[in-house]
């Protein structure tokens, strides 16, 4: 979609920009849902969470971006 | 998404040539809001259709229907909790 076809307007624009990074974080957060919930939730739902699916949960995400800045420093390392 | 006018000068009178950039951000909007919610409910249904119908019957038995919505109430508190442990981090 370039710019200069859609819209000059800067709301346009501004909505754009927006959304488009909205979309990337509901991303992160859907694909690390899924993949957290697949690893902490082993039985099945219970009307709450323990204590401890929910902690496995928060560690899940926590680690997942120490992970991506450890991989981001090991790439930077390579070259 | 294509197909949208090209230009945002604004013409009375029908309605589908050229929206006004008003309607034009609630129509985006919307769809991607629609968006959005369709591509959830998908993965929920993925998920707990893997979780709660493990052996299809012929019919939805009842513990069936309430795992079904208890595991959607804790696929959305799980949504939650990731995206507070991503943007608010006291670690």
């Amino acid at each position: 979609m370039d710019s200069s076809s859609f819209g000059s307007s800067p709301e346009l624009q501004n909505l754009l920009e927006q959304e488009k990074q909205r979309a990337m974080v509901n991303e992160m957060v859907a694909k690390l849902t899924s993949s957290c919930w697949d690893k902490c939730i082993t039985g099945t739902p219970g009307s709450k969470f323990s204590n401890s699916e929910q902690t496995c949960l928060s560690n899940c995400a926590q680690r997942y971006l120490d992970m991506s800045m450890l991989i981001m420093k090991r790439f930077q390392s390579m070259q | 998404m294509n197909g949208y006018g090209s230009s945002s000068s604004s013409s009375s009178g029908s309605s589908s040539s050229q929206p006004n950039p008003e309607v034009l951000m609630d129509q985006l909007k919307n769809q991607l809001a629609q968006a959005y919610a369709e591509e959830f409910l998908e993965t929920v249904r993925g998920k707990c259709f893997e979780k709660c119908i493990s052996k299809p019957g012929s019919s939805l038995s009842g513990s069936e229907s309430s795992c079904v919505s208890r595991c959607v109430e804790r696929y959305i508190e799980a949504t939650g909790i990731i995206s507070k442990a991503l943007f608010s981090q006291q670690r």
